[in-house]
């Protein structure tokens, strides 16, 4: 062990991206579906709903709704003094429970949907238009997002975050990995491998071990991804999307995980070096979470100033969040926050490389949910 | 006013808050237990029976095997461990009695949530417990306590031993002390008065316990969640991934319903245990 302070009790202050998943928000959750749009209907409005235009200036205070700790709250209180608004912050845990609570009518000025569910929303016309050529810093955004898959001409939404899924491992631990997914259970963990509990991330790893597309739904592919994880569990500790207390309690050796979330482990380690992370070389999901304005914002605006702002300073944002932004000004910052390894970063190289998740829907949906139970519960 | 009427009246804010917060979001279960999902994943009123034979799928019994198994062993060792402290407060806690009970209770005011939490930072390899048994030289390599059904039945036990403790305490406190005398008188040891004079006192406190206990182990999903491992999945969990995760509001509010109607067994055995129990009283 190197000089890990085994006295630390540590309560969980930072959070995995989508890491209160599971834990927080039941109540929430109840509480939406109690209250939320069960009968409405479709759920689609009127595309004219999307074309309200929105001018770039100040018009109330900012009603936004995120994952917990995923924005420098510096900054959020910089954008308040600069501009003389509040900005009254609630949090969502997980995207279905996002979506409920739009679902159930709740009005929000600004959201941040990871891409698929950009895909839901910009195809249930749930989201305004934004006008980019209104952002003074949209310029800084890679190119690589002017027309993504989940948003046809990047109409209605901007780019976030960057978040590329590897294996995280203790370097002072483990000097055996391959480059593969298959090291997850590389014998020097002695079962204190972790995999994310996520449906997404555990049936695309095995899809891409098995030499599969990312969002293979083949029954036959399907089925032997499912065998593939099944036949890892016996070695492995767990499914937790609680990395970064896995990692920094020392449960965990190997733990598949956002590469953003290395870098918050390290601010939690004594050792900060023994915590290194793996792309592995049957390739890794990358994927962007994005801004969005829904159609019915109260605050379009102030949103639209509060995008502006973030890109301004998504330097400072991207090392305080621990996970890159796809803009140049954050690219030098996040490099050096990261030592220049190359393992972390995510460069516009690694986003064509990568694959990203599809938003699957109806047969192929149920067959990768039915997968993900049979895992499980097997 | 008249006596009747003002019965009626005090019925209201009970009857009130059962309709509320019982009667309606059952309804609502139920409703959408039938329901399907639109393209953006809200829960749509509809008539799909199907959803019910995805809930009888063999695939689940093993799931439910183990919820029942780990809450009838979390059952097992609320008793073990709750009726002898239940008992030291009603036989031997005197001026202290009430202090203690408050005691019991006290953990209760902390979301259970945050305390299953805590016991993740004590259990860890690198944590508390650990590093003691390090410092003493008990192990070099740390125990692995978590991610293991002992961990999740401990978190269980952890986290409803006061519904086991309260009914059993309310029992030996409401029996009359002098039985035990009059057990001794009789030349009984300490067993036999327990197995003949205390133990049938309080039963009816262990069964109301047990059942308490066990309802929300069975459905629980925040131990298994948080403490344990990758064969620890509980109708729980796999309730909780519906609504979570799947986005699956029908085949998580189904598997609810089924749930629920399973545990209703248990209550009706309950009830009527207790109801013959209170007839013997009164003959």
């Amino acid at each position: 062990m190197t000089g890990r302070n085994t006295d630390r009790l540590w309560l969980p202050d930072r959070m995995s991206r989508r890491d209160a998943f599971k834990v927080g928000g039941g109540l929430a959750l109840a509480a939406g579906l109690s209250a939320c749009g069960v009968g409405n209907g479709s759920g689609t409005v009127d595309e004219a709903a999307t074309e309200r235009a929105i001018e770039p200036k100040i018009d109330g205070d900012l009603v936004y709704f995120n994952y917990a700790q995923y924005v420098d709250p510096a900054l959020v209180k910089q954008f308040e003094k600069k501009y003389g608004v509040q900005v009254r912050e609630s949090y969502f845990d997980s995207m279905p429970a996002m979506m409920a609570k739009l679902g159930s009518g709740n009005r929000y000025d600004l959201i941040f949907p990871s891409a698929e569910f950009a895909d839901k929303l910009v195809k249930g016309n749930q989201l305004l238009k934004i006008p980019r050529d209104k952002l003074s810093a949209i310029g800084d955004v890679y190119p690589f997002f002017d027309d993504p898959w989940y948003d046809p001409g990047s109409e209605h939404t901007v780019p976030y975050s960057l978040y590329l899924t590897g294996l995280g491992y203790r370097a002072d631990e483990i000097d055996t990995m391959t480059g593969s997914w298959r090291d997850i259970v590389n014998p020097q963990a002695d079962g204190r491998s972790f995999l994310l509990d996520d449906f997404q991330e555990v049936i695309g790893m095995a899809n891409l071990v098995n030499g599969y597309d990312l969002n293979a739904t083949e029954a036959d592919q399907l089925s032997e991804s499912r065998d593939y994880v099944v036949g890892l569990k016996p070695k492995l500790r767990g499914f937790s999307t609680d990395t970064i207390t896995n990692m920094s309690s020392g449960n965990a050796w190997i733990q598949h995980l956002w590469n953003g979330d290395v870098i918050n482990i390290r601010y939690r380690v004594d050792d900060p070096s023994s915590i290194q992370f793996q792309k592995n070389k049957e390739g890794w999901p990358v994927g962007s979470d994005v801004f969005a304005i829904p159609t019915n914002a109260q605050h379009p605006g102030t949103a639209l100033k509060f995008i502006d702002f973030m890109l301004e300073n998504s330097a400072q944002n991207s090392t305080w969040t621990g996970y890159p932004m796809p803009t140049d000004s954050a690219t030098k910052p996040y490099a050096e926050l990261t030592d220049g390894e190359p393992e972390l970063q995510v460069s516009v190289d690694d986003l064509e490389k990568g694959q990203q998740f599809a938003n699957l829907e109806g047969a192929d949906r149920e067959a990768w949910d039915r997968t993900w139970i049979e895992i499980k519960a097997s | 006013m008249s006596e009747r009427r003002f019965a009626g009246l005090t019925l209201l804010p009970g009857a009130g808050w059962l309709v509320l917060l019982f009667l309606i979001p059952l309804g609502i279960t139920l409703a959408i237990s039938f329901g399907v999902t639109d393209d953006l994943g809200n829960a749509v009123y509809a008539w799909r029976p199907e959803n019910y034979s995805q809930v009888f799928d063999p695939l689940f019994v093993p799931v439910l095997l183990r919820s029942v198994g780990y809450a009838a062993a979390t059952v097992t060792l609320c008793l073990l461990i709750g009726y002898p402290i239940a008992y030291f407060i009603a036989r031997f806690g005197g001026k202290y009695k009430y202090l203690l009970v408050a005691l019991v209770v006290l953990p209760f005011l902390v979301n259970y949530l945050i305390r299953v939490y805590a016991w993740v930072a004590i259990l860890s390899d690198e944590g508390l417990i650990n590093g003691i048994l390090k410092d003493m030289g008990m192990t070099t390599d740390g125990v692995r306590f978590l991610n293991t059904p002992f961990a999740v039945v401990g978190g269980l036990v952890y986290g409803y031993m006061a519904f086991m403790i309260l009914p059993v305490y309310a029992a030996l406190d409401r029996m009359d002390s002098s039985l035990i005398e009059a057990g001794k008188d009789l030349y009984a040891n300490g067993w036999q008065t327990f197995r003949h004079v205390t133990w049938p006192a309080t039963f009816q406190g262990v069964l109301a316990g047990s059942v308490l206990v066990f309802l929300p182990a069975v459905g629980d999903f925040v131990s298994a969640q948080l403490l344990g491992g990758p064969d620890t999945y509980m109708v729980g969990n796999l309730i909780q991934q519906q609504f979570f995760e799947a986005n699956n509001y029908p085949f998580g509010a189904a598997l609810t319903t089924v749930l629920m109607a399973f545990l209703l067994i248990f209550m009706v055995f309950y009830l009527r245990s207790a109801g013959r129990a209170s007839e013997e009283a009164r003959a």
